[in-house]
């Protein structure tokens, strides 16, 4: 047995612990060192597109629900914390949004219940069509619920008393919780049964079905803790935009852009939809700032998005694991050869070669467990 | 020795077409039952029946006495009937390991448990023992060879302590050495007190392993009885060559 | 009642302008298991098309169908070679899902960069023609689209069922395997059948062009609406995609009577979720079964 799964009996392993607290050190001080306007707001929209991402890879990645919805609660938060801080009495504009955003989390939770019920009866494929049926209909909602949402002239948000100096890092706080909220709850999934049901349901669910899994119930917690996350990253950008316009508010760009985040880094892993952002959210923001002006951008964006799924189909981390794994195995099967046990018979010896028919998707537990 | 399945009338039809035709037979508790029949007779569409992945038209499944009709396969297999397929579906993308553990069954606060509890892992090292996998423990199930992958469904169908076990074709595909080692198993576990029903196309299989055969054949019962009793019985000779 | 009736007819006009798009899209998903995003892409695509051959060459809409619909289906099966061929199987649902979003992408910068964005239209000669028949007002541009839309699911059908390209398609659609067996070459069934898919995109594309104003971004609502139809019609059914295109038509020109014409719109969706919260897999879909 290895050590590293002697450890996989804990809930909470000390080279999880070390990672998590290396990170965010790292998130704490990414805004402190570059404290530049420009390079505030990058991070800041980078954090929180990385929360979504690792939120979406929850329900897209774990149990290959591919949802195309996620934009449609986005927009719920987004309108959630602009009614309650537009004209409130009561409330205060200052960290209280802030503070607000965990109910709206918890609020779109449970909105997400009913609706998960009803699409997660189709699989896959007609899924991915109802989700993003559910993002029309967000959308045109958003443009004729006027007296909620201010229609196509939008809703304002009471706009923050921050510091100009420091306009940008509460907001920043606010995503880098976000991320490591939806990190951690994705760790905890991977680390108890959820994650291997998840995982169980994405490979055969008709099979984890009939082998007792609670296929149901898990999905939906998946669907809901997933969509709720997305709404408080709604919620933080409303505020920070002030300004919440149905065409952003629900976007079909912005599930996009989470959904190939996911993939360019890994889907089914806990950091390869960090890495994605990560690459992803500035690349954006670089080529806006070229071509920003100009209609080109749809053209540029579309052509790097075929060329990711193209090239690199698993996303970076699955393909590394994937590498490291073969080595890892030729070696052993070398050394099994020099030892030459016939005890198991042939059908049990396989020889490195196994490998030419890789795993069917991306690597999983593997992945949690360097 | 009492019935521990016992099927009552089964029907099944699609469109037209009737494959499953007022099927009555039932399972002594403690039995090697084979479930037998040419090509096309049902006894995949019997299995399905059974454990819930199709809906009945008609007829009833009575399991350990109780009414299991309409039932969801999951909650047969936490009842202890549980099942292989003919195709061995495994996860892939889980280890082997992890393929055991998935099926050991559990409450619903388990869900919240550790992925692998350490009464989880001793149950699962135990039948990785056993069926001589321990060696590929840690591989990805998709990365196992067919016979392997038929192993590890027919341990992992284990983990939950089930009762009554419905093996589909557990030899279909499999090297001589492993059908034997296949056989073993099947009688050991049966030795502990668990009921086999098994899909069989190995006639020899069926003869030395198997105490009780049912004959299928266009969705009917055609015969019951012992291996001996069977082979000699013209009308399965009949269903057989055709008429 | 007269202005239910009057919703009625123009419900089931527009209805098999849907059809006909809905049509290519299950069609597509039949042959190779991809929802296709990109539809709605093509459709205003060729409207675009059809609108340029209408105001430099004077091209009517309708006779430039001959022009756009083997130029799409050409488009089709590239597009199927370079983009959808190269995916690796397992996960080519997935992928494919958002290779077609891509494409719809591509498809919306360029016509946004060649055609800017504000709205346009095709207005011929006889745009603003209509019928009275018993009292009851069917416009000219309607009645002729809703013809040709019928004329070319006839043509598909006939392709489908009597031609051995369409036999080589129905038996990809019931069974890859056996039919891969029987010698239908699967990599060309699938260039091919995309192709036939899109190029249902470019009649239905001028008739949309002279329906509705349009511009680049227009094929969001398109494509929404068109998923809703191909759903509830079940997947890769063609005949559960013209009816459920025309019930769809109907219910929304109804609602837009009864409620108003921003609601309408809401329909589509509010009986795909009745729909399917009954039967997942459509109206007209066959159930997949979990055992084998």
């Amino acid at each position: 047995m290895t050590t590293a799964s002697m450890h996989q009996s804990r809930l909470v392993t000390p080279a999880g612990l070390t990672r998590a607290s290396a990170f965010t050190a790292l998130l704490v001080a990414l805004p402190l060192v570059f404290n530049a306007h420009w390079m505030v707001n990058l991070l800041f929209f980078t954090v929180l597109y990385a929360a979504m991402s690792v939120a979406w890879n929850l329900i897209g990645g774990y149990a290959g629900y591919p949802s195309l919805g996620h934009a449609a609660f986005f927009g719920l938060g987004a309108y959630g914390v602009s009614l309650v801080f537009t004209g409130s009495q009561v409330l205060s504009n200052g960290y209280e949004p802030f503070l607000l955003l965990p109910l709206v989390g918890l609020g779109a939770g449970l909105i997400a219940l009913p609706i998960g019920l009803i699409a997660m009866r189709t699989r896959a494929d007609v899924f991915a069509i109802v989700t993003i049926t559910l993002l029309f209909v967000a959308q045109t909602l958003a443009f004729n619920l006027k007296g909620l949402t201010g229609g196509a002239q939008g809703a304002s948000v009471a706009p923050p008393p921050f510091r100009l100096e420091i306009f940008e890092q509460p907001f920043y706080f606010a995503a880098a919780a976000l991320l490591l909220l939806a990190m951690g709850l994705t760790y905890l999934a991977v680390r108890t049964k959820i994650g291997l049901a998840l995982t169980a349901i994405r490979a055969d669910e008709d099979k984890a079905r009939g082998i007792g899994i609670r296929t149901t119930a898990v999905k939906l917690m998946a669907f809901s803790v997933s969509v709720g996350l997305v709404a408080m990253a709604g919620g933080i950008w409303a505020y920070y935009v002030g300004f919440v316009y149905p065409q952003f508010a629900v976007d079909p760009l912005l599930t996009i852009a989470i959904v190939l985040m996911t993939f360019l880094g890994g889907r089914a892993t806990l950091w390869g939809p960090v890495l994605g952002a990560a690459i992803l959210m500035p690349a954006q923001q670089l080529l806006a700032y070229y071509v920003g002006g100009s209609r080109l951008y749809l053209i540029a964006y579309a052509a790097i998005f075929l060329l990711i799924i193209l090239l690199l189909p698993r996303g970076v981390l699955p393909t590394v694991f994937h590498r490291r794994r073969l080595s890892a195995l030729a070696a052993t099967a070398s050394q099994a050869e020099a030892q030459a046990v016939p005890s198991t018979g042939p059908e049990v010896l396989r020889p490195p070669t196994v490998m030419a028919s890789e795993p069917s998707y991306v690597q999983t537990s593997a992945g949690e467990r360097r | 020795m009492t019935a521990l399945l016992d099927v009552t009338g089964m029907t099944k039809r699609f469109g037209h077409l009737t494959a499953v035709d007022a099927c009555s037979f039932s399972v002594a508790e403690g039995s090697i039952t084979a479930l037998i029949g040419p090509n096309g007779s049902g006894k995949t569409t019997v299995f399905n029946l059974i454990t819930g992945y199709l809906p009945t038209d008609s007829g009833s499944v009575a399991f350990d006495g109780r009414s299991i009709a309409g039932a969801d396969p999951g909650g047969l297999y936490r009842q202890g009937l549980s099942r292989t397929f003919q195709q061995a579906r495994v996860f892939g993308d889980l280890t082997v390991q992890e393929n055991l553990v998935v099926a050991a069954g559990g409450s619903w606060r388990s869900v919240f448990g550790r992925r692998m509890s350490r009464s989880d892992r001793i149950r699962a090292a135990e039948l990785l023992e056993e069926f001589k996998l321990s060696h590929v423990a840690d591989l990805f199930a998709s990365e196992l060879s067919w016979g392997q992958r038929k192993l590890l469904e027919f341990a992992a169908v284990l983990m939950s302590r089930p009762r009554l076990v419905l093996l589909d074709e557990p030899t279909a595909g499999v090297n001589p050495l492993l059908i034997q080692t296949m056989a073993s198993h099947i009688r050991s576990y049966n030795a502990t007190g668990v009921t086999f029903l098994i899909v069989e196309h190995d006639m020899s299989f069926v003869m030395t392993v198997c105490d009780q055969v049912i004959v299928l054949d266009r969705g009917k019962t055609i015969c019951v009885g012992t291996p001996e009793a069977v082979q000699s019985d013209p009308r399965v000779l009949d269903a057989y060559l055709g008429d | 009642m007269h202005a239910l009736i009057q919703g009625l007819i123009l419900g089931v006009l527009t209805g098999g302008v849907y059809a006909l798009m809905a049509s290519g899209q299950t069609l597509i998903f039949g042959i190779m298991k991809v929802v296709n995003l990109a539809q709605g892409a093509f459709v205003i695509a060729s409207a675009y098309l059809a609108f340029t051959l209408f105001t430099r060459f004077g091209i009517d809409p309708f006779l430039a169908v001959l022009i756009t619909t083997p130029l799409m289906f050409c488009i089709g099966a590239a597009g199927q070679w370079l983009f959808l061929r190269p995916l690796r199987r397992e996960n080519a649902a997935e992928l494919s899902l958002l290779v077609t979003f891509a494409l719809a992408l591509l498809i919306e910068g360029i016509l946004s960069v060649t055609y800017s964005t504000t709205y346009r239209s095709i207005n011929t000669g006889y745009a603003n023609k209509s019928f009275e028949v018993a009292g009851y007002t069917v416009s000219a541009v309607r009645l002729y689209g809703f013809l040709l839309s019928i004329a070319l699911l006839g043509l598909l059908y006939g392709v489908l069922q009597k031609t051995r390209f369409g036999r080589a398609i129905r038996a990809t659609v019931q069974n890859p395997q056996s039919a891969a067996l029987l010698g239908v070459d699967a990599t060309r069934v699938q260039a091919y059948g995309f192709g036939l898919g899109i190029s249902t995109a470019a009649a239905s594309g001028s008739i949309f062009g002279l329906l509705y104003p349009f511009q680049s971004g227009s094929h969001y609502d398109l494509i929404s609406r068109l998923l809703s139809v191909v759903v509830l019609g079940g997947l890769g059914s063609i005949g559960g995609a013209v009816l459920a295109g025309i019930a769809i038509g109907v219910v929304s020109s109804v609602a837009a009577v009864l409620w108003s014409p921003t609601w309408s719109e809401m329909s589509f969706f509010v009986v795909l979720l009745l729909v399917l919260l009954v039967r997942p897999q459509g109206m007209f879909g066959r159930v997949e079964r979990g055992a084998v």
